[in-house]
């Protein structure tokens, strides 16, 4: 056969494409081979290899045919011959319509290579984007948590927009005003400004759409009329031109930080006013002497006068000395009260609505060291939810301190652990009740009923006043302070105070 | 309350002093007072029968001090502390070296003069304790070193021949040392012997 040869050396003959389609519309599966017996076309990816036995058997049943067309439905095992004749006459369409096919084939394999490289840039578009997509949902994810989660309130100004164009909900906890109303009263936050800061504040407001930099303090006062104190920091953001085009700030509570720095003031105030008590006590020791000497004489003199008198060869006339060394030992007796007078000063009544467990958190604070050079461990258990109570935070410290270095020393040499538990408590509506228990020897029935008397002290040169001056600064402040045995150890000291709004409906 | 006796005085406080003095003055009583106790030192008045009424705080050398001192010294004049505003230690501290009160001013009259007699009486007391004490010392300081021998063991109850195998003597030997012993101590008995060893031991032991 003619063909034979030229099938022979081109292997990779594929049928005319238009009866390949037609082959595909008649049949699902189709397959032709050569007459080297090797599989030449197979519709259905790689032929199975039972199958092939079939073609060699086929092939034994055409033997020298040039090139067998052989149709198989899958169904069944229908196998359709062609002729001979019409297969020749479809070598010849086909081996016209060759350099076309071929031209197509490359055309089409150019195709699907440029197709495929395409695809594959698409593909890895499609990751890298996905991957932006993801890492910004994450970024955003980040920022929105950071953004409402953070105790600061971050805000975003727009400086064409003229209006904060966002608000973290910080701004609801901290301002104590709702932050979806934003939109509509973009100047509600300047409207909580503290009236004396409001000027000042409105001035750096303007200033920073120039600068983009603002780093302001400033009060607010809440709706519930607490006032708090704020940092305000801003930052420019600039576009691609460096234009500023708006400003990222974060405004923060700095209420607890004013309050330690106030504190601290009213502490070294406190300080002084101790070391001042102090010297008041040592000088009262002094006087006491000092008024003692002219007590013993005026008391020596009269005495002497007395007995004289009782002689009775005693002329009156000899007693004028000693009547007049009386007289001056009064005079000089009073002159001593004077300059004792000028030692007692009387303190102005400040007293105000007070958080207690700040007020307690403060003089722990301050008698941290004490407790650590006691070993002393603490324990808080202050009620959150207290109501404010009225007093003089300065007082009330001051005797809450005398109180926690009264438990400090009643542990001093105690064994066990040394454990001083402060509590708050609502006693009843109107008042609050603070108990220090201490781990400590306790005290004695005896001592108990002293415990309060100015001067008695169980401890070794200590002067007796601590606790009478603390129940006397607590009844002052409209309180009672009283102590109990603990039922394990130590004692349990405890006050009240009276809650703060209800003080004022009285 | 021998007629020699006198209150010594010492306080800072001129009006103190001076009322005091003559409180004690009018109560019959003979009183010296000084400023300071630099100046009762200088006046060697301690070893004077009498007692001391004495301020706590005082310049220089408080009454502590000068409660020291004397002790230190061996001097036994009764102490009474007067304090302006004294402390328990403090008071402690002067009773345990020997005071015989510690009383805050201002006093009543009584409860100084109650004192200041009960000090005159101890001193007085004390003073002829004393005396007889060095007079018996001065006796048997008589004896000779074999007479104070025989004098311990009659002391002691021994019989003569007991004493005198002991000492490795003669019977009538020891007979003349007791003899010799009742006439140096001036006793008249056994008992007075005793008495007169008693005295001095006492004071040695003190």
């Amino acid at each position: 056969m003619d063909l034979n040869a030229d099938h022979r050396a081109d292997r990779a003959v594929i049928p005319n494409p238009a009866l390949i389609s037609l082959l595909y519309l008649l049949f699902s599966l189709f397959w032709l081979f050569g007459a080297d017996e090797l599989l030449a076309f197979w519709s259905g990816g790689a032929p199975p290899s039972p199958l092939d036995k079939t073609l060699k058997d086929l092939l034994a049943i055409v033997p020298g045919s040039v090139l067998l067309y052989a149709l198989l439905r899958v169904h069944g095992d229908i196998v359709r011959r062609v002729h001979h004749a019409q297969a020749r006459r479809l070598e010849r369409i086909e081996g016209q319509s060759r350099r076309t096919r071929d031209a197509l084939e490359n055309q089409f394999r150019e195709r699907t290579a440029e197709l495929l490289a395409i695809n594959q840039t698409l593909e890895q578009q499609v990751t890298a984007r996905t991957q932006v997509e993801i890492a910004l949902r994450d970024s955003e994810e980040r920022f929105r948590q950071l953004a409402e989660h953070i105790r600061e309130v971050f805000w975003v100004y727009g400086i064409e927009e003229e209006r904060l164009l966002y608000v973290s909900p910080a701004y609801e906890e901290i301002w104590g005003r709702p932050a979806e109303g934003f939109h509509e009263r973009p100047l509600d936050w300047i409207e909580a400004v503290h009236a004396d800061d409001r000027e000042r504040v409105h001035a750096a407001h303007v200033a920073r759409r120039q600068l983009g930099c603002l780093d302001e303090e400033y009060r607010i006062v809440r709706p519930d009329g607490a006032v708090r104190w704020i940092r305000d920091r801003g930052f420019p953001i600039r576009d691609e031109a460096g234009y500023i085009y708006r400003i990222a700030g974060l405004a923060e509570d700095i209420t607890a930080h004013r309050l330690a720095e106030d504190q601290l003031r009213r502490q070294q105030v406190e300080l002084a006013q101790m070391a001042r008590l102090r010297l008041a006590v040592e000088l009262a020791s002094n006087l006491a002497h000092e008024l003692n000497q002219p007590l013993a004489a005026i008391v020596a003199y009269t005495q002497a006068g007395l007995a004289l008198l009782r002689q009775d060869q005693t002329d009156p006339r000899a007693l004028t000395g000693a009547l007049d060394a009386v007289v001056n030992q009064g005079l000089r007796a009073g002159e001593i009260i004077r300059h004792l007078r000028g030692l007692v000063q009387k303190h102005p009544d400040a007293r105000a609505a007070l958080d207690l467990n700040t007020l307690l958190r403060a003089v722990i604070h301050y008698a941290q060291l004490e407790l650590r050079q006691a070993k002393v461990t603490l324990n808080l258990e202050l009620t959150g939810s207290l109501p404010a109570v009225l007093g003089d935070d300065i007082q009330i410290q001051l005797a809450t301190l005398y109180l926690a270095r009264n438990a400090i020393e009643a542990m001093q040499g105690a064994e066990g652990p040394r454990r001083l538990t402060i509590r708050t408590a609502l006693q009843d509506p109107d008042t609050a009740l603070v108990t220090l228990a201490d781990t400590g020897y306790g005290f004695s029935a005896e001592a108990a009923s002293r415990l309060f008397q100015p001067f008695f002290s169980t401890k070794p040169g200590g002067m007796g006043l601590g606790l009478s001056v603390s129940r006397s600064i607590i009844e002052s402040q409209g309180g009672e302070l009283w102590a109990t045995s603990n039922p394990d150890r130590g004692v349990s000291f405890h006050f009240t105070l009276p809650v703060y709004g209800r003080y004022l409906h009285e | 309350m021998s007629e020699l006796s006198t209150v010594f005085l010492v306080d800072d406080d001129p009006a103190v002093r001076d009322a005091v003095g003559l409180l004690l003055r009018a109560s019959g009583l003979a009183v010296e007072a000084f400023p300071s106790a630099a100046d009762f030192l200088a006046a060697d008045a301690v070893r004077r029968p009498g007692c001391l009424v004495l301020d706590v705080r005082m310049p220089q050398m408080s009454g502590l001090d000068l409660q020291k001192k004397l002790c230190a010294e061996g001097h036994r004049m009764p102490i009474i502390f007067m304090t302006g505003h004294g402390d328990v230690p403090m008071a402690i501290r002067a009773m345990k070296a020997g005071a015989l009160d510690f009383i805050e001013k201002p006093f009543p009259g009584e409860l100084l003069l109650t004192r200041v007699r009960e000090a005159l009486a101890l001193d007085t007391q004390d003073r002829c304790r004393q005396a007889q004490r060095d007079a018996a010392a001065a006796r048997l300081a008589r004896l000779s070193p074999r007479e104070r021998e025989v004098l311990e063991r009659v002391a002691n109850g021994q019989y003569n021949k007991t004493i005198a195998a002991e000492l490795d003597i003669s019977i009538s030997t020891v007979e003349i040392h007791r003899r010799r012993v009742m006439e140096k101590l001036e006793a008249s008995s056994i008992a007075d012997l005793i008495r007169t060893l008693a005295l001095v031991d006492g004071e040695e032991t003190l």
